[in-house]
């Protein structure tokens, strides 16, 4: 009888050999949100988190510069891939369920989230270093809301910019499913004025240098560009200029294609995204190389006429038809599988330029030639800098028009074609400056989870 | 191990004790009444009692049974009987179809088929074994009623979508449960299924649980029904031995046929001058040409030059090559099996040991699967009341892999090349971009690997003890072990190697996961009157998942694959998920006179990945079934032998396959140059709880002339609770918030149908008999709510356009309505939102409901012949009524938009005014001048299918020759599968919901999708 009871309890304990607290299991891979925003090493974590949305291929790591070139191809570059979500982009035949134009809108709208929740959460930073963290959460969120505005809604000067509708202005963190909100599109105006407003506060807050993050300059830099878009060219001179002098140990290089493929900041970066093979996404390199230096297979050609831009002995010109993935060249194009290609993002893991010191030069002396004016330099002498550096004939004397072209000369396949079109108020593709179908249309599925949205004309 | 050796000591103890005093060991013999030869394999059971036997070769059996105890014995085919223990030494079976009275097994137990209250689907294991497929869910296809299989596609041991009774969810699993041998196992894998590491040749029976009452007991992973895999077990007598052998080889189903070279070249050259014309007259002619014909020359050079360019060395103007890329994709497969067991044991100690081999290559090059498994099943009586027993499965599945469907490198993407390029070029190496249109994926074959290699170890130990005849208790404890390591080499050629030298990645996952039940069953009758039959235990288990990854590039040779070999590690992770169940349960089951059946179980779950205060739920139902063959008036018919009337009803959970931390919010590691930062994972959900669905049945059973004919229908209705415990789903938000969706259960759905099945013995004479089963299941799908302002999610991409609409099924097709062709002027129409007026504007199209990707029908029928030894079975299997979606159709079938070769229907496109055809006017997109064919119902079709799913024509050898040659059993056969579909699809088979995006809302999607493997195999079966 003994061994009977001993096998019902040993039954007994093997089924009890379990429960008690068995059921909390916390995710070892996931923090929660109150313990992420809690201290002061959380929290510049997180706003670092800021600089890896930035740095989606959605934006800065790439799409965003080439949708703004492809779109303003004008005939001069060509979009030869397969992919037909990209050559709807170059066609300006976007649909709106086209996924990589949704996840443009997506990738700003996250980094916004980050940097709200960062601004929201400043109190627990060390105070001393409240001032920067603040500012690099209004640097990203100034950036993004700027970026989206112009992609997404009419130009600042298509029409009254107080009533076309512009972008929602997010500025509350979103944490839980209960602060999710269904904003509305606030007007251009008011996003511009949100963006600038962002951008003189985190101006105001950054230092001068900050590693290879954002800075007073860089803040002031991208300032410069949201004042030029609604062609307010004082306040981009102005904050060009401010951008200059701010830029402390920064100058122009004085080879050009050094810029370029590089995997740390140069001397003449302002800002741009860190690529390695660890981390951050080039999506130039992608698809303007070819698959000898790790892209695809070249799936955006540059057309000869975009070369005769240049003169002969301009070296961001330069050519070689001879390039091999082992043998290396520094001019500015290349020839490979029948045409020309951009040197700019040739290799794999490199960083992708977002603000130049050149764009400033060209950004103040073209607001100062507009405006009469030569504060911080004469428009010659800040055009000039740029031009000598290349072997180009300095400019004698110069014509608005100069400025487009010289922007797209130094700035070609930096992600400016469309803005600066619709700046200069050029035809594109045998489209007006201000077609509807220059403007992005508002996802598709964004439409579907937000009722408050309305589409843009023409979609 | 202690546990176990504590055991087995203890075994040794209670070998002293005393046999039951009432009972004795009674022993008899089972034969046909007909020709008198043995029965084996049939079931005794002592009545009202959990003691049960099966016959051995010889028909003979032995069992503890008390001398007034009554024996129910039951054999398929066969009218079961009952007799008096003392009367058992011979007892003669009459033919007849007796389903009824088979043994059924159920959650924690098992019942009788005719007491059932509710509905369960048997498929016995023979029915099976020897299907020339990776995965036995392959080889239910079509034989269990409601119960539907789909494969992804024709890739060998991939993914098998199993739905029972609808789908009930978005984010979490719709999968059933699986349960082998009382344990519930994992099905989580880094690739491939893990379904197929089970060697199904071993599998006695599976019983497919759909209604609340069958599957309630266990709880909150019931909503998606059940599948018990009960393995065979040793039976006492001889030693038994069965080898099997099987060769034969696999071919795709079906190849769709695209352009050859000449079509090819005439299609680019007219898409050339008609774009240069839309280009000049109709786009503005923004390139600025001087003239139409200029624009036509500029086109027309720019396409030589690529049809140049595209055909490498050879000269396209002289038709040089003409390369069948589709043929290419395909390579000669085989497949082959071995399969030994040996089976037996004495009333004390019975087992069943087995073994195999598998090797199956896969249609597409590159594609293999190879399994070696054995099992030992272990039942030892150590004492009259107590018995312990090991169900012990291991074994290891090698794979060699092929990308996902929407990959460049994955083989059936080579049909987008040129049938003008050359395979190889003139130095005899594989042509690439730029000379092919595409990544040439034959490049793989050379310079790539994927192999997966898995250990898996399901294993069950249990112990019993009988207090009493009536009453046990038992624990069960069981663990299941997966190891799973995928080696990946790109090399210096392939797409992901060439830029780096060379990529490789090797990843490693272990899943753990055991289980303990241990459960108390009460099963009594008093005076044949009331009969009583009641379990109750509890139940822990806990999952735990680890997972860890290298990558590295730079190596030195293609040779040396191995990341040993890698210059450099560029990445590397590991991660742990762990999920643990908790729970109590219950079930009573009442009859009584035989007549009136009354059914109640419930389970109390605690899960840990609902959030801590809504952790708990019970899941109760009821159920009842009136026998009323055995009232009087129906007693003596001689037509009616069964006939029963059921119902259920009850809650069901799920709480499977949305990840076991959803509800936690979180932050995650993130990188950015060079430091870990933290960004945003997931909102989660604090009110996160128990999907839960309500489920009713309603059954009718019916026996005719002795059951040899027998039917079942079910009519059930299954939808989700209110009160915030429907769906689970993550419910897409505004992006303004930074996240794309959060998990909710604020959605409900609905699922109802209706199941048929009939078995039939046909004819059953001496020589020739024919028997017919046939099954049909109809369901209907509706989502009843989502979160209560939204009525209408799309997730239409260009491509796709499933979407969740309130009153429609799920994943319904929801986009552009396509109205054919302008006979003016090639361009293609769709219908704006009034449904009447069209457009050429892709953009201006309305949005509609237009298909629905979930079948409305499905069953199958099997006939089986036999006369004398020669025996043919014949199964077609077909599903019917739902829309198939080709997200390739942009690319394939898109009137040369680029340079994709192009299926043959594009030879019908538009070519002069006034022309009807429903293909638009052939138009390389050059200059994006309009968007490129998209997503809409030209790119839909039915996709009803029947197929001859399983033929399998055998011989047995007559008993005068094997007793000459000392067998038992000898059996050859020929089985083919898949070997013929009878559809209207035009792709390559209705049979498809492409790999890389499959799931709750997006189905019937086809991308590049395999054809499923047509398979003909011949195969040696011998018994001794």
């Amino acid at each position: 009888m003994k061994s009977k009871y001993l096998s019902i309890a040993l039954i007994a304990t093997i089924g009890l050999t379990s429960c008690k607290k068995e059921l909390d299991l916390k995710d070892p891979q996931g923090l929660d949100p109150q313990a992420a925003l809690a201290t002061d090493a959380n929290i510049k974590r997180v706003l670092q988190g800021g600089y890896d949305a930035l740095s989606s291929s959605s934006m800065y790591g790439g799409n965003i510069q080439m949708f703004a070139d492809l779109a303003a191809s004008d005939g001069q570059l060509n979009w030869v891939g397969t992919f037909n979500t990209y050559r709807e982009v170059w066609g300006k035949s976007i649909i709106t369920t086209n996924p990589i134009i949704r996840d443009v809108w997506g990738a700003g709208y996250n980094a916004i989230n980050i940097a709200n929740n960062v601004i929201a959460n400043i109190g627990k930073v060390a105070a001393a270093d409240q001032a920067r963290i603040k500012g690099e959460a209004l640097f990203i969120r100034g950036a993004m809301h700027f970026e989206l505005v112009r992609f997404f809604a009419k130009d600042y000067t298509d029409g009254d910019p107080t009533t076309n509708p512009g972008i929602p202005i997010m500025k509350q963190p979103t944490n839980a499913s209960n602060e999710i909100t269904k904003p509305s599109r606030a007007k251009v105006a008011e996003v511009y004025a949100a963006v600038i407003a962002d951008l003189i506060e985190a101006e105001s807050l950054l230092p001068a240098t900050n590693g290879v993050y954002a800075t007073k300059s860089a803040a002031a830099a991208i300032l410069s560009r949201a004042y030029l878009q609604k062609a307010d060219y004082a306040g981009a001179r102005d904050a060009a200029s401010r951008a200059i002098t701010s830029a402390t140990g920064k100058s122009l290089l004085p080879t050009f294609m050094n810029n370029f493929n590089q995997a740390a900041n140069t001397a003449e970066d302002i800002f741009a995204i860190q690529v390695s093979d660890q981390d951050g996404a080039n999506n130039l390199q992608l698809f303007y190389s070819v698959d000898i230096f790790g892209a695809r297979d070249g799936d955006i050609e540059v057309e000869p006429t975009y070369l005769s831009l240049y003169e002969a002995t301009d070296v961001r010109r330069s050519s070689t038809n001879n390039p091999g993935a082992t043998t290396s060249f520094n001019t500015a194009f290349y020839v490979k599988y029948g045409a020309y290609r951009t040197t700019k993002w040739r290799d794999l893991y490199k960083n992708v330029k977002v603000i130049r010191l050149a764009e400033l030069y060209l950004t103040r002396a073209e607001a100062n030639f507009r405006l009469g004016t030569s504060i911080g330099d004469t428009p010659l002498n800040d055009i000039n800098r740029i031009r000598n550096r290349s072997s180009a004939t300095p400019f004698a004397a110069l014509t608005l028009n100069d400025f487009y072209d010289e922007r797209r000369r130094e700035l070609a396949f930096e992600g400016f074609g469309l803005h600066d079109a619709k700046r200069f108020k050029k035809t594109i593709d045998g489209l007006p400056w201000n077609d509807n179908k220059l403007v992005f249309p508002i996802p598709f599925r964004e439409l579907n989870a937000n009722a408050s949205l309305t589409q843009n004309a023409g979609y | 191990m202690r546990k176990i050796k504590i055991l087995l000591f203890m075994g040794v103890l209670c070998t002293a004790q005393l046999l039951w005093a009432q009972t004795r060991l009674v022993t008899g013999k089972i034969t046909d009444e007909k020709d008198g030869l043995p029965i084996p394999g049939a079931t005794v059971t002592v009545k009202n009692t959990n003691i049960t036997t099966i016959t051995d070769a010889n028909g003979a059996f032995s069992i503890q049974a008390a001398d007034n105890a009554v024996l129910v014995i039951s054999y398929v085919g066969y009218a079961g009987v009952e007799v008096n223990a003392s009367n058992a030494s011979a007892i003669r079976l009459t033919q007849g179809n007796n389903a009824l009275s088979e043994v059924v097994v159920v959650g924690y137990g098992q019942t009788l088929k005719r007491e059932l209250t509710s509905s369960v689907t048997r498929v016995k294991g023979s029915e099976v074994a020897n299907t020339p497929v990776a995965n036995f869910n392959q080889a239910l296809q079509g034989r269990a009623a409601g119960v539907f299989v789909e494969s992804n596609n024709g890739k060998v041991g991939e993914g098998v979508k199993v739905r029972i009774r609808g789908q009930g969810s978005i984010n979490a699993s719709n999968a059933p449960l699986y349960v082998v041998d009382g344990i519930p196992i994992s099905t989580g894998s880094l690739s491939g299924n893990a379904l197929a590491d089970i060697n199904f040749n071993d599998v006695e029976s599976f019983e497919v649980l759909k209604d609340a009452a069958a599957t309630a007991i266990y709880g909150s992973r019931a909503a998606n029904g059940v599948v018990l895999i009960t393995t065979k077990k040793g039976r006492s007598g001889q030693p038994k031995f069965t080898v099997g052998l099987q060769y034969g080889s696999n071919n795709p189903t079906n190849k769709r046929g695209f352009l050859n070279a000449a079509e090819y070249i005439e299609l680019l050259k007219e898409a050339a001058v008609n774009t240069a014309k839309y280009h000049y007259n109709r786009a503005g002619n923004w390139r600025g040409y001087a003239s139409e014909q200029a624009a036509i020359t500029d086109m027309t050079t720019y396409v030589e030059g690529r049809l140049t360019r595209y055909s490498g060395s050879s000269d396209w103007r002289k038709l040089e090559t003409n390369t069948n890329w589709e043929d290419l994709a395909f390579q000669d497969a085989n497949v082959g099996a071995v399969d030994v067991s040996a089976s037996g044991g004495n009333d004390r100690t019975r087992y069943f040991i087995s073994g195999s081999y598998n090797n199956q290559d896969g249609i597409l090059f590159g594609n293999n699967f190879d399994r070696i498994s054995g099992r030992i099943n272990l039942d030892q009586q150590l004492a009259a009341k107590f018995k312990i027993g090991l169900n012990l499965a291991v074994s290891r599945t090698n794979a060699k892999r092929v990308a996902e469907d929407n990959e460049f490198f994955t083989p059936m993407q080579i049909v987008a090349l040129a049938p003008i390029t050359p395979v190889r070029n003139s130095s005899g190496a594989f042509n690439n971009t730029p000379t092919t249109t595409y990544y040439n994926p034959l490049i793989e074959t050379e310079n790539s690997e994927y192999k997966s290699y898995t250990y898996r170890n399901i294993g069950a130990a249990f112990g019993q003890y009988d207090f009493t005849k009536n009453l046990f208790l038992r624990t069960e404890f069981g663990i299941d072990l997966s190891s799973q390591n995928d080696e990946e080499f790109y090399g210096s050629k392939a797409l992901l190697g060439n830029a780096t030298n060379g990529f490789g990645r090797s990843t490693w996952l272990r899943n753990t996961r055991y289980t303990t039940n241990t459960y108390a069953n009460f099963k009594k009758s008093i005076n044949d009157i009331h009969s009583l039959d009641a379990t109750l235990g509890f139940a822990f288990e806990k999952g735990t998942s680890r997972t860890t990854f290298t990558q590295g590039e730079q190596f030195p040779s293609d040779d040396l694959r191995s990341l040993d070999n890698a210059g450099k590690i560029t990445d590397g992770g590991s991660s742990v998920t762990e999920n643990a169940i908790e729970s109590f349960f219950g079930r009573v089951n009442y009859g009584f006179r035989g007549k009136y059946l009354l059914g109640v179980t419930g389970r109390y779950d605690g899960s840990s990945v609902f959030g801590v205060n809504k952790r708990y739920g019970f899941f109760p139902s009821v159920s009842a079934g009136w026998v009323i063959s055995e009232e009087n008036f129906l007693k003596n018919s001689n037509t009616i032998s069964f006939l029963k009337l059921r119902g259920s009803y009850g809650q069901l959970g799920n709480s499977l396959g949305f990840g076991s931390y959803a509800a936690q919010p979180a932050y995650v590691a993130g990188r950015y140059s060079g430091i870990s930062v933290l960004v945003p994972g997931r909102l989660g959900n604090s009110d996160l709880t128990w999907e839960t669905s309500n489920q009713f049945d309603a059954g009718l059973e019916f026996g005719f002339f002795k059951n040899r004919l027998t039917a079942e229908i079910d009519y059930y209705d299954k939808r989700s609770a209110k009160g915030n415990r429907g769906f689970i789903f993550n419910l897409p938000v505004p992006f303004t918030s930074g996240y794309g969706s959060y998990i909710t259960n604020l959605g409900e759905i609905q699922n109802s149908g209706v199941e048929f099945s009939i078995n039939s013995t046909n004819i059953s004479g001496r020589d020739f008999k024919w028997s017919t089963s046939f099954n049909i299941a109809y369901n209907k799908n509706k989502v009843l709510k989502i979160d209560g302002d939204q009525d209408t999610l799309s997730f239409n991409d260009g491509r796709y356009m499933n979407a969740l609409i309130v009153g429609q099924p799920i994943g319904v097709h929801y986009g552009q309505k396509y109205a054919g062709v302008d006979a003016q002027n090639g361009d293609a129409l769709y219908f704006e939102q009034d449904g009447k007026t069209t457009t050429n504007d892709y953009n201006q199209a309305g949005l509609f409901v237009v298909g629905d990707p979930n079948a409305k029908y499905f069953g199958g029928i099997t006939n089986n012949f036999s006369y004398k030894g020669i025996e043919l079975s014949v199964l077609f299997q077909g599903v019917f009524d739902y829309d198939i979606v080709n997200g390739a159709g942009g690319f394939m079938s898109a009137r040369a938009d680029w340079f994709d070769n192009q299926t043959r229907d594009q030879l019908g496109r538009w070519k002069t005014a006034g022309q009807q055809t429903n293909i638009p006017e052939a138009r390389l997109n050059r200059f994006g001048d309009f968007a490129s064919p998209s997503v809409s119902t030209q790119y839909m079709e039915d996709g009803s299918y029947i197929r001859l799913k399983n033929i399998t024509l055998a011989y047995n050898l007559p008993a005068k020759w094997l007793s000459k040659a000392k067998l038992g059993s000898a059996r050859f056969y020929i089985t083919g599968i898949n070997l013929a579909t009878f559809t209207d699809y035009t792709g390559w088979d209705p049979e498809v919901n492409t790999d890389y995006r499959a799931g709750n809302i997006n189905q019937g999607g086809d991308f590049y999708a395999a054809p499923q493997i047509k398979s003909v195999v011949f195969g040696l079966n011998i018994g001794f």
